[in-house]
Order: C-alpha cells, then structure tokens, then sequence
C-alpha cells in the first residue's frame, strides 16, 4: 500500500493587502495551495506577481490580511511575531537572492548564526562540516566582504541547512550571480535538498530553475494561474 | 548563545565606528557633568576659602552684645578654631593731638583664615615684621601722621596708655572700600578692659570667628541657628568679598556650560544611536528571519549599548576626576591655602547623566530596532527611518530634567530648555525655506553646483535635522565662547592693567601744585581730583538724628550715620555709579545726591531735606537721587555728592590716585617726606588678589571652552557619519555613471560648504539673541552686539562643517567606482 503523502505546508484562501496613499493595495487574491513533504515546489511569475509576497508569508515572515497558513500543522497565522520566530528558527532555512549575510561575522560566524540562535551546541562543528560541503572549508574565516558572490550564495546555503530545516524556502537564489556560478548554486542546492529530504520552496522566474522542481505554480497579479500538478491530475 | 553572537558583533562594530561615537558622546556626558559640576564645587570651595580669607575666618558670627562662652564652647565642641574680635570707635589722644580711630581688638588665635602683618614701623616698605602683643596698638599708616606719633611712642585710649608698636600692613579683613572710614588701630583683645570704654550703652561689635572643615562647620551652625538671640546673627560671607559677585558669575557660566555640554552631549547620543540603529535594520532583519525572536535582539543589541556604556561611565568619570585634579591643581597654585576636598557629588551626577541619555536618547532607538520585521530582509532598507515622536518628547523631557537636576533652578531650566526648542522649531522652518529657495537658484549653475545644490534639496528633512544639530552645536560653541570673553573682559575692565594702585588722601588746595610737579618729575599719571568736605548729617527733614551709629559698620549699627562723612561736589556723575531713582544733580540748585544703601538704611527719600553741620555752620540740600554704587570698584566712592556749588565755600582737600609699578615703591618714601600730610594708601593686595582670582577662573573657563567645543565636534562627526551610508550609494552610482574625481569633490565641498554656511548664520543669530537674554538675565552685563560674531559665525561654521565632512568621506571619494559599488551591494 502506498503511504499517502504527508501535507507539510497549506494555505486557505489567502490574501494580503498593503496600504498605500490613496487606500490599499491587494497583492495576494484567495490563495490555496498544499506542499507535501519533501516536495520541491518553484513558484515562478513576472516580477511583482507576488511571489515574495507568497513565500514570505508561507515562511511565517509576514502575516497574511486574510486566509490561513499552516507549516507542519501549526497555524501560522494565529501566532505571535516571535512563535512564528521560534518556528523559523526550528523548521525553516532560508536562501536570498542577495544573498544576505551579516558583515560583521565570517563566513563560519554566518553559517552558524541560526543553530547558535537555537542555542545548538554542536553548530560550530556542523557548520565546518557544511562550509566542507560547500567547498569553502578554507575561507571560513573570511567576511562577506572578501568573498566573491558565488561564494558568498554558497555560505547562504550552508547557512539555510545548518539548523537541518524541514521546509527551504529560497528566494531567486541565482539571480545575482553568472551562468555558470548560477548553475553551480543550483546544484548544490538541490543536491543538499535531496541529501537531507528538505521540502523546497523556491521563488524565481528563471524556466529552467522551476523545471528542476516536482512542481511549478505559475503566479499572475496575485493569483495561481497555472499549477503543473493540477494539470497533470486533469489530464490524468 | 546569543551572548557569544552579541560578543563577536560588537567586537566587529567596534571597527566600524559607530559605537565609538555613541561611546564618546557618552564619555563627554559623563567627563563634562563630572568635571563641570567638580570644577564648580572647586571653584565654589576655593571662593568660599578666599571668602574666609577676607573674612580672617570661615564663618563668623556677629553679636551686639558681650562674648557668650556658651557660643565658644559649642564650637569647640565641634572640632572649630575660634577667635574673637570687638570693634569700636573711638578718640586717641597723642599729647594735644587727637583722632577718632576704629580699634578692632583681637584675641591670640586671630586671624584664623589669612594673613594678619604687622611691621615695627611707620611705614609699609621698612622695619621688620612684628606679632601683636598685649600693651600695643598697631596703626593704619595713615594715623601716624594724623596724631604726629612715632613707633615706640604713647598714646592714650580710653583711660589707659598703649605704646605704637608699628604700622598694619596687611589685615585680611579690612574692609575694601579703601575710603570707608576712620584709620584703623589693632590691639589686644584682653586690653580692653582696662581702656574702661565698654561701658552699657556703648556700641560695640562682637565678632565670633570661626574655621574648620566643612562638615563640622555645617554641623554647628545647625546647631547655633535656633540659638542665635536677636543680637546674634551670620555674616554673610560671599556677598561682603569684593570678587563675590565675579565669581558668583563665573559659577553661572560653569552651570550653563554644563547645561549646554549635556545637550550637545545628548545630541550626539542620539545622532550617533540613531545611525547604528538604522544601519542595523536589515542585520536585525535577516537575524529575525533566521529565527531570533525580539528579546534575543534585545539582548544582542542591548548587551552593545550596555558595553559602551560601562566603557564610557569608567573612562569619563576617570577623565573628569583627572580634570578636578588638575584645576584644584591649578587653583592650589594660585591659591597657597586651597584644601581640595573629595566629593561624591560629581560622580554620581555623571553617572545619572550617563544613564539617562543612554536610556532614553540611545536605548529607545536599539529597543525600536527590535521591532523592525522579518518580512524587511525582503525589501531594500529605508535610506531615513520615520521620526521616532516618542523619543523626540521622552528626550526633550530627558534633557529638562538633566538641566533642571544639574542647575538646581527650574526656571532657569525650563527657559533654556523652552528657548533651545523654540530655536529648533524656527531653524526647522528656516532651513526649509533655505532648502527650498535653492531650487530656482539651481538652475543654471555648473554640474558640480547643482548637483550640490540638488543633494541639499533632495535630503530636505535629513538636511534640516543635520542643519539643526550643526547651528545647535556652533550656537553652543559661540555663545560660550563671546561670554567666556565677556565675563573675563569685565573682570579685566574692572581692574585694568595699569589702573590706579597708590591713592593720595588729605591733599590740601597747596600741596596740588606740589604733588602736580613731583608727579611730572617722576613721570606719574596722577588721577582726577576728588574734593572732600567733612561734615556730619545732622537732620532730615528738620528730624534731629542720632549722632551714635558708625558708617563703618553698615550692617550692625542701623541708626543714623554716627560720624563725619566724607562730602563731595561733582558736576557729572561718577563711571562706577548708576542713579536708581530720580535726576543726577542740578547744577544750579541744592541738592544731594545719596548712595542707596544708606539712604535705605536712613530711611531717605526723593524730595527729603537733608542738613549737614560742616565746621560749625549749617547746609541744607534737598535728594535729587538715589545712586547705586559699585563698591569694589577700587575708585574713590562717596555716600553724598552734593551740588557743585554748595561746598565752594568751604575748606575741602582731595584725594587724587596713581599706579605706581611694584618695582618703584621707595618713590612714596619721597612722596612721604614731601608732603608728610597726605596720606598713601596702597591697594596693590586687593588688587594682586582680584588678579590671581581672574587668572585662576580663566583657566577653568577655557578648559570648559574646550569641553563644549569637542562636544559641539562630535556632534558634527556623528551628523556627518549618520549620512554615510547614503552617500555611499550615491557616490558608487554618480561613479558607475562615469562622475570624476574632481566633479565629486567639488560637489561634495559646495554642499557642506553650503550647509556649514547656512548653520553658521543661524547659529550666529540665536548666539546674538541668546547672548542678549543671558547677559542682561544671568551675568546682569549690559548690552551689546558682537561685530565679531557677525563673521565667526558663518566662517567657522563653513570652516568646521567643510573640514569636517571632507575628513570623513575623503576616504569615500578614493575608492574606486567598482569597488565601492560592491561595498554598497553587499552592505
């Protein structure tokens, strides 16, 4: 018999609505959507569709104006600011497009920032052995700043795995870098993903990316336009 | 954890600058409090020590009526020194001369604070120093000649005979008024008995003396006050030295100086929190993405500001202890006698200061950064945060309360407080209208111009902000710096270099011509002559007076003026005098022209009849005008000047003065046997004493120049650093985009050229307005503008704002266009 897929993230009817001078503006419509376990998902649209907007509040950045969202079973819309903290913190990594890291702390220092936030013991050992898996054991010592951008992406990736999360959530991961650098990353981010069975959220409006995913929700003016599984469940 | 994260960052912000600046704002807060306030107490302490030399004693108490040994004992008691001392006057009889003279009879310990010097000789140059023994009487020199006695001669007092042992040279407590009264004779305290002049009914001034330390001596008035009898009352002792009322104003500058050293000190704080905060916003976000919650960023942040400021309350209360000891240093080098004392004071005062401006100018911004949310790591960061209201209000009731808890004076604070913030309202709107002025004016200009031009327009709110904290901090600078001038300025004029030491009383209409040539012979600039009558106030208003009190001692004996008062005639009114009510004399008419104190303590007014008796005969004059009289002038006063005509017909001799340098004193030897009648009176120790005071006040006053003008920098520093970022990425696009080195420069310069400009002026019109409201208020300094201020202003303003921010993004401008859009990218 096969085991049914467990439903790792769900939104119901989301919305979210930002206030501008002259009233308010809606950037997300009735949103629906269900993320198994270990799936990989790209949410893919032009620019201001709404993507962010959809994975900062899928990640429990942000609130949503209407609607529900639940990761693991918790319902992140009903949480305080810091519960939604504590969530992050245990269950979720994250991969900017700009890579985001503190430039204050050395690439050792980023990776760890999120297990030593979870007050992890172990986080200098494990971050060493992630900058390992990244290829950037010897440049641990390095700041942001002396890093090339490629390098800087992977020290952001090895950062999102540090606290072994069960969602990544990655936003135009290889946006900023070259071709070739940009293939690299991607690599390496599915390769983690699949090595640890991480569910993948990925943000971008690169084709070929989202084609790496299991699945693809096309977004448009704040809405679902087109969802590659749904598809293939019409079809079939 | 988050301790160790906490510990790495701070460590890595220390490089970058920020904390340093909040560190140092908070150091100078702390270093400025507790110097200012220590400094303060130091040059209050010395004062009072001074005080106490002009008064031979710390304290003293002042009686009617007979020594009480009750009094003494307590004191004793107290761990004090006591002395006594009477004062009377009466009649000397020298064969057939007589003189009525003022005896101040001492007891051993006399005096207890200062010196008393005594020289076996009739004159002050020769003869050897003496100490007083019982059976002697010592002379004011003076007296010598008036009774025609030598040293070693007899004189009779009361109904005992006492041998002149010599001449008084110095006695701390001689009163100032160099012309007050009768020549002063000093004897024993235990001969008094047997002159038999203590008589019931006579008037006689007890004075208990006392000295110790402070505590002890707190302690015993205490104790004494609900004690005193209504014979018995405290000297005051500030108000009867005659530098009291320059050191009074020296210590209201120390307090405004504190007052504005707080503000500026604030200032930076909150300029310099403010940035670190902004520039923190998109770490704290990222740092709350990864799963921090608010209170681990507290901690975080919170643990930064709590390091800085431990950092800065250890080394500014160091620095300001080390700047105590240094000018007590520096006042015990002027001033042989200074005890320092250790106080508490100053330091927790610092510390308060410390802690408040931490809370509330550079913790509410770290607090609020707490707040920033997780969804931002998303957005770009703001270039400006939103104006924070609530730190605006709890700052400004912080800064009151600072003000108000340093000062001691609620009104004072609350108008130096509400006129600061009245400034920042009008400078708001006045850099607006600048800024927005500037935008026709642009057009046309060179690239370089406009793009200044337009950098100023673009950042109108942070611009206006820059521009208030910029006038605020050279305001501040300014004002100090034309007041510090002023108040040294009018201690100066005061006693001018070269100003009159030697003064020649009793010269007769004969000797004028006399005194005339041997001044010419020996190059001497002899002074204006003042004529003096004798005569004694006999009636007012028909009234017979009392002929028993003394003018001496004003404040003991209120009845009547009990001797002959020195009468003079002047058409025009004396430079040290200032009418308070009615009209300077009219020359054609009878009137009197009389000194405020007495005519208060006579009870005269405008209009009353007063008559005098002048070697017999009658004179009626009627009060034109009451004058106030500046009695540390060292200038020849008078308690009545009459009309010119009045006292024409009368025998009158004159007092005349000279400076006379130090170096060519043997010349009143010769001045003596010329003319043995006329009587020398050397005020070279007042002087020398007011000198030192100046000189030691001077110092104190420019080091706290020097404290506020950093703190006025440091503002500038933080202001400037506060739009680095900014300027940053604006530099790294105009570069990208091709602008040159020289273009940027340029652009760069005019701009802060521009805005130090534009500070300077309005810190120039607030200082003019600010100098005119403390000068007539706080200093009671007469009015007037400040040419110079009118160029130093706007100069030093474009001068500092110029330099200032060339020093600090010089370092910018060199970066290659790549580069620093890199740095830019990656934050």
């Amino acid at each position: 018999m096969i085991k049914a897929p467990e439903v790792h993230i769900k939104a119901t009817k989301l919305a979210k609505s930002v206030k501008v001078t002259d009233g308010s503006l809606t950037i997300l419509h009735d949103i629906s959507l269900t993320i198994n376990r270990g799936e990989s998902v790209a949410i893919v649209g032009a620019s201001g569709s709404g993507k962010s907007t959809l994975l900062s509040l899928l990640a429990g950045l942000d609130t949503p104006t209407a609607g529900e969202v639940y990761l693991a079973g918790q319902a992140l819309h009903d949480l305080s600011e810091d519960q939604r903290a504590a969530i992050r913190a245990k269950d979720v990594g994250f991969v900017f497009q700009s890579f985001l890291l503190l430039p204050g702390l050395t690439a050792l220092e980023n990776v760890t920032l999120p297990a030593e936030l979870a007050a992890d013991k172990q986080a200098k050992q494990r971050g060493l052995a992630l900058l390992q898996q990244v290829g950037l054991a010897e440049r641990s010592d390095f700041f942001p700043a002396q890093l090339s951008g490629g390098e800087q992406q992977r020290v952001a990736i090895a950062r999102a795995f540090i606290t072994s999360p069960a969602v990544l959530f990655a936003d135009e991961p290889s946006a900023n870098l070259d071709a070739v650098t940009g293939q690299k990353i991607e690599d390496l981010l599915f390769k983690l993903n699949s090595e640890q069975g991480t569910t993948l959220i990925l943000v971008t409006h690169n084709t070929e990316l989202a084609a790496r995913c299991q699945r693809q929700l096309r977004m448009q003016a704040g809405r679902f336009v087109y969802d590659d599984v749904k598809d293939i469940a019409d079809v079939g | 954890m988050w301790a160790s994260i906490a510990w790495r960052l701070f460590w890595r912000e220390l490089s970058r600058g920020e904390l340093w600046v909040i560190a140092f704002a908070l150091f100078l807060a702390v270093g400025s409090v507790v110097s200012l306030s220590g400094i303060t107490e130091g040059v209050k302490s010395a004062l009072m020590q001074r005080s106490a030399q002009f008064n031979a004693a710390d304290k003293v108490l002042r009686s009617s009526q007979p020594f009480d040994p009750a009094v003494l004992e307590l004191a004793q008691q107290n761990g004090l020194s006591t002395a006594q001392q009477m004062q009377f006057d009466s009649m000397l009889f020298a064969g057939d001369a007589m003189q009525l003279a003022t005896i101040k009879a001492v007891s051993d310990s006399y005096p207890l604070r200062g010196n008393l010097e005594l020289k076996r000789s009739a004159d002050l140059v020769s003869g050897e120093d003496t100490q007083l023994q019982q059976g002697q009487l010592y002379f004011e020199a003076r007296l010598f000649d008036l009774l025609n006695v030598a040293p070693g001669d007899t004189v009779e007092l009361g109904v005992a005979r006492f041998t002149v042992a010599g001449v008084i040279v110095k006695e701390p407590d001689a009163p100032l008024s160099v012309f007050g009264g009768a020549p002063r004779v000093i004897m024993h305290l235990a001969d008094v008995a047997a002159t038999q002049i203590v008589q019931p009914g006579s008037r006689i001034g007890y004075r208990y003396l006392f000295a110790g330390d402070t505590a002890a001596l707190q302690a015993f008035e205490q104790q004494m006050t609900p004690k005193l009898t209504v014979h018995q009352r405290w000297q005051d002792m500030d108000r009867e030295s005659a530098i009291g009322g320059a050191l009074e104003r020296a210590e209201r500058f120390l307090l405004l100086a504190g007052l504005l050293g707080i503000v500026l000190a604030a200032c930076a704080a909150a300029v310099a929190a403010g940035r670190y905060s902004q520039r923190h916003t998109q770490a704290v976000a990222i740092i709350k993405a990864l799963g921090a919650t608010r209170a681990q960023i507290r901690l975080i942040y919170g643990s930064h500001l709590l390091l800085v400021v431990l950092f800065s309350l250890l080394c500014g209360a160091l620095a300001g202890q080390l700047a105590i000891q240094a000018v007590q240093w520096g006042i015990g080098f002027y001033f042989a006698d200074y005890r320092a004392d250790f106080s508490w004071r100053p330091l927790w005062l610092g510390s308060l200061t410390c802690l408040v401006c931490a809370l509330l100018f550079a913790a509410r911004p770290m607090w609020r950064l707490a707040n920033t949310a997780a969804i931002d790591v998303l957005k770009q960061p703001a270039v400006n945060l939103p104006l924070d209201k609530l730190q605006l209000l709890s700052g400004s009731v912080a800064i009151w309360g600072l003000m108000w808890l340093f000062s001691g004076e609620l009104i004072l604070s609350i108008g130096l407080f509400l006129l600061c913030a009245a400034f920042a309202g009008i400078l708001l709107a006045g850099a607006a209208l600048l800024v927005r002025f500037a935008k026709p004016v642009a057009a046309g200009q060179s690239s370089a111009r406009r793009l200044a031009l337009a950098n100023l327009r673009r950042r109108l709110w942070a611009n206006s902000f820059q521009l208030i904290t910029f006038s605020l901090a050279i305001f501040l600078a300014l004002l100090l710096y034309f007041l510090r001038a002023e108040l040294i300025g009018q201690w100066q004029r005061q006693i001018p270099l070269g100003s009159p030491n030697q003064f020649l009383v009793n010269i007769t209409e004969q000797q004028r011509s006399v005194l005339q040539s041997f001044a010419a012979d020996n190059n001497l600039q002899l002074g204006q002559y003042y004529p003096v009558v004798r005569g004694r106030l006999t009636s007012i208003n028909d009234e017979q007076l009392l002929q028993e009190a003394t003018k001496e001692d004003r404040t003991e004996q209120r009845v009547g003026v009990g001797r002959e008062l020195n009468l003079t005639w002047l058409s025009e009114l004396p430079a040290n005098n200032q009418v308070t009510a009615g009209d300077w004399l009219n020359t054609d008419a009878a009137q009197v022209s009389v000194e405020a104190e007495i005519a208060q303590r006579l009870d005269v007014s405008l209009g009353d009849t007063l008559t005098f008796s002048i070697g017999g005969q009658q004179l009626s004059a009627t009060v034109s005008s009451i004058r106030k009289v500046d009695w540390n002038s060292l200038q020849p006063n008078f308690y009545m000047i009459l009309s010119p005509d009045l006292l024409a017909e009368f025998p009158a001799t004159y007092i005349t003065a000279f400076y006379l340098a130090p170096e060519r004193n043997l010349l009143l030897n010769q001045l003596a046997r010329l003319m043995p009648t006329v009587s020398v009176i050397s005020v070279d120790n007042i002087i020398n004493q007011v000198n030192d005071i100046i000189a030691q006040v001077t110092v104190a006053l420019s080091f706290i120049l020097l404290i506020i003008c950093l703190a006025a920098g440091l503002v500038l520093v933080a202001q400037v650093q506060a739009t680095l970022e900014q300027r940053e990425q604006e530099l790294a696009i105009l570069r990208t985009l091709g602008a040159q080195y020289p273009f940027l420069r340029n652009a760069l310069l005019l701009e802060f050229t521009l805005l130090g400009a534009m500070a300077g002026l309005f810190a120039t019109i607030l200082a003019e307005a600010m100098l005119l409201i403390v000068q007539q208020r706080v200093f009671e300094l007469p009015f007037q503008l400040h040419y110079n201020l009118w160029w130093m202003g706007p100069v030093m303003g474009m001068l500092l704002v110029t330099g200032l921010g060339w020093w600090q993004l010089r370092r910018l401008l060199q970066i290659p266009g790549a580069q620093l859009m890199r740095k830019v990218l990656q934050g």
